[in-house]
């Protein structure tokens, strides 16, 4: 399956903007995110503070839904899934 | 010295009486500062009947104990009023250096009352206080206005916040500008100096503030500025500024497009934080103290200036529905120089868009139309033309033309850039705000889109009530106290306790603090209530209460409040109307 991975602020340091993925079926974010912190040296030193445990105030989106109020790490993915990663942000 | 300057000076500009008295040590105790001595000394000095535009309301300037102490953040002052666009008491919250200048000239507090005969400003000196005339100065924005009087007085360390012609126009969306781009913006404050003929407050000084225990102020000092320093979300306002928020609303499908009509731009990466940092940004700028730098300097084609911050962007660009982010910039530059509210400008202009789109205003302004908006901005500063009606902001401009329901507003004040159709929290906080449509009063984003302190689920009800009264309360204590809100991101009540207690040396705990924003939040409630508000005017527009969001996740939701509207007023210890009760105000010291 096909997934879409969008990448915003700081985290674009790191890794490219915008990058189309494929992986067989069953795969969860967890398998994305291992995938991406493969391609991308220091992606995951941004990402995790532990193995496992993602750092305070990231966020990730499966199709603008937050992934930690769907199954956090193993949410599962589809095909056409847009993913979008945020580091820590804030304003007002 | 307990960090407050001391003194607070009362000027009836009518009589041209000067009166300094000293800060009432009970004021210190149950209100701190800035927001809390700002709605004290309203609540006790105005009739609540009256119009916001005579020389009967007040306006006070005021800032915190921790307001230029050198406490990282510790900047702001506020300004406290009766709004002449929403009717309520209001208070509204500017950065920069004039609050710390405030103090440094000797004031905690300036109380403004009467009206004066001709243009004047007040000039604050070290501990005197004096106005002077201000004919030459009526008609300029704010940079002119700015610059005119630090050469008048000669010299550099002056500071200004002041009005442009917006204020003198009696702009209902109009706001006051500190040193040219920081802004006390919502309400229509700019209005009721420009009621009085007050131009402007300069402010000169150099004289100590000092706090009550500096060995103690200094370990906590580091220790906040520690916790701000490794907070990520900090590191991220300094490289992207707050539009780094543009995407993250965006992508959350929540950041209402084309006044509200939906809540996905397809230009949001054009406007975005990002794309400000790669194109337009010069330089991050802070505020007195600030270790973040949210601030932008932009440079381009030769133009200078600063922001946008998120709200002016996604108001010129979302809401507006363009998506160039130069055209959005110099929307918001005409916002600083006229004082204009740029929230409220904007998306009073998406609510004319839709309007002459739908046919109900014959106008050729469409959703898009960058250079007509820029024009309109300068109308609405100037009440030229169709500006003289949208100068009223956009529930009175709406309801004249029939459609009431077309202005994005609660309690006649314009809406920020959230939609409160899939923030659920959001949507309470801001329907139940004392100065109307909100953000600042009680910023549920932050849990429930950015995830701190901790991720709350935006879509659900269960619970926040609890949190927006929680957020609530201590937003009003932190605005009493003079520091930045984005503190609020790294540090808890108990910080804010503990710079308290070390700067004013009266020991104060998490539950205190709360206990005087609560007292704050209940005090501005109690006098709106006498101004005719109650639970009919804690709502929201009907389109988010009864039209679903049609895209992406949150898709089908419409805000909620009225399924949490009682648990709120019940936590609050307020009635089914929403009226304290005489428990909850004897508890908090007001009857």
């Amino acid at each position: 399956m096909k997934i879409t991975v969008k990448a915003f602020a700081m985290f674009r340091e790191v890794m490219d903007m915008q990058i189309e993925l494929e992986f067989p079926d069953g795969a969860t974010v967890r398998t994305l995110l291992t995938s991406l912190t493969a391609r991308y040296e220091g992606l995951s030193e941004v990402m995790f503070a532990a193995p496992d445990t993602l750092r305070d105030f990231v966020n990730i989106l499966r199709n603008g839904r937050n992934i930690h109020f769907i199954a956090g790490l193993d949410t599962p993915l589809d095909n056409g899934d847009i993913i979008a990663l945020f580091p820590p942000a804030a304003g007002g | 010295m307990d960090g407050y300057a001391g003194n607070m000076v009362y000027v009836d500009l009518s009589t041209g009486a000067i009166t300094i008295k000293p800060t009432p040590p009970e004021l210190k105790k149950d209100y701190i500062g800035g927001r809390g001595f700002g709605i004290r000394i309203l609540t006790d000095m105005v009739d609540p009947k009256i119009d916001p535009l005579s020389d009967k309301n007040i306006l006070v300037f005021a800032a915190g104990p921790l307001t230029g102490t050198g406490i990282p953040l510790g900047s702001r002052y506020e300004v406290s009023t009766i709004s002449p666009l929403t009717g309520l008491a209001v208070s509204a919250n500017s950065g920069g250096v004039f609050g710390w200048k405030l103090k440094k000239a000797g004031f905690d507090a300036v109380i403004l009352s009467g009206k004066s005969a001709k243009p004047v400003y007040l000039f604050l000196d070290n501990g005197k206080a004096e106005l002077r005339d201000a004919a030459h100065l009526w008609g300029k924005t704010t940079g002119e206005t700015t610059e005119a009087i630090v050469d008048e007085l000669k010299d550099q360390s002056v500071r200004v916040s002041c009005i442009g012609p917006a204020g003198e126009n009696l702009v209902l969306i109009s706001c006051i500008i500190n040193e040219k781009t920081r802004a006390a913006g919502r309400g229509g404050v700019g209005a009721v100096m420009g009621s009085k003929n007050l131009k402007a407050v300069a402010a000169r000084g150099d004289l100590p503030i000092k706090p009550a225990d500096e060995v103690l102020l200094k370990g906590v000092k580091e220790r906040v500025k520690k916790k701000i320093e490794e907070n990520g979300i900090a590191k991220g306002l300094h490289d992207y500024g707050t539009a780094v928020l543009v995407n993250i609303l965006n992508e959350n499908y929540l950041m209402p497009t084309r006044n509200f009509q939906t809540a996905h731009f397809s230009g949001a990466e054009k406007i975005s934080g990002e794309t400000m940092t790669k194109t337009i940004l010069k330089k991050p700028k802070g505020c007195y103290a600030c270790i973040v730098q949210c601030g932008r300097v932009h440079e381009f084609d030769g133009e200078t200036g600063e922001g946008p911050e998120y709200e002016p962007d996604w108001g010129f660009g979302a809401d507006c529905g363009v998506d160039d982010l130069k055209m959005i910039t110099r929307a918001n530059n005409i916002c600083n120089e006229y004082g204009l509210d740029a929230i409220s400008a904007p998306t009073t202009i998406a609510c004319l868009m839709e309007m002459a789109e739908k046919g109900y205003v014959n106008h050729p302004i469409r959703f898009g139309d960058a250079n007509g908006m820029l024009k309109l901005v300068e109308q609405i500063a100037r009440r030229e033309d169709i500006g003289d009606e949208l100068a009223e902001g956009s529930f009175r401009f709406a309801t004249k033309y029939g459609h009431p329901e077309l202005s994005m507003s609660s309690k006649k004040q314009e809406l920020p850039a959230y939609d409160p159709r899939g923030i659920q929290g959001y949507g309470l906080a801001t329907a139940t705000s004392n100065r109307g449509g909100d953000h600042v009063y009680g910023y549920m984003i932050s849990p429930e889109i950015l995830g701190s302190p901790e991720k709350l689920d935006p879509y659900v009800i269960t619970g926040k009530p609890q949190w927006v009264k929680t957020f609530q309360d201590l937003t009003a204590a932190i605005d009493a106290s003079g520091m930045c809100l984005f503190t609020s991101f790294a540090l808890g009540a108990g910080d804010y306790a503990d710079l308290l207690t070390a700067t004013t040396g009266v020991k104060v705990d998490s539950e205190e603090l709360l206990k005087v924003g609560e007292r704050i939040w209940n005090l501005q409630k109690l006098y709106n209530i006498k101004r005719g508000f109650g639970r009919k005017d804690d709502t929201l527009p009907d389109r988010l209460l009864t039209e679903p969001l049609k895209e992406g996740a949150p898709a089908g939701q419409v805000s909620r409040i009225h399924e949490m509207l009682d648990e709120y007023y019940a936590l609050r210890g307020w009635d089914a109307e929403g009226i304290p009760t005489k428990e909850k105000l004897r508890e908090l010291g007001l009857i």
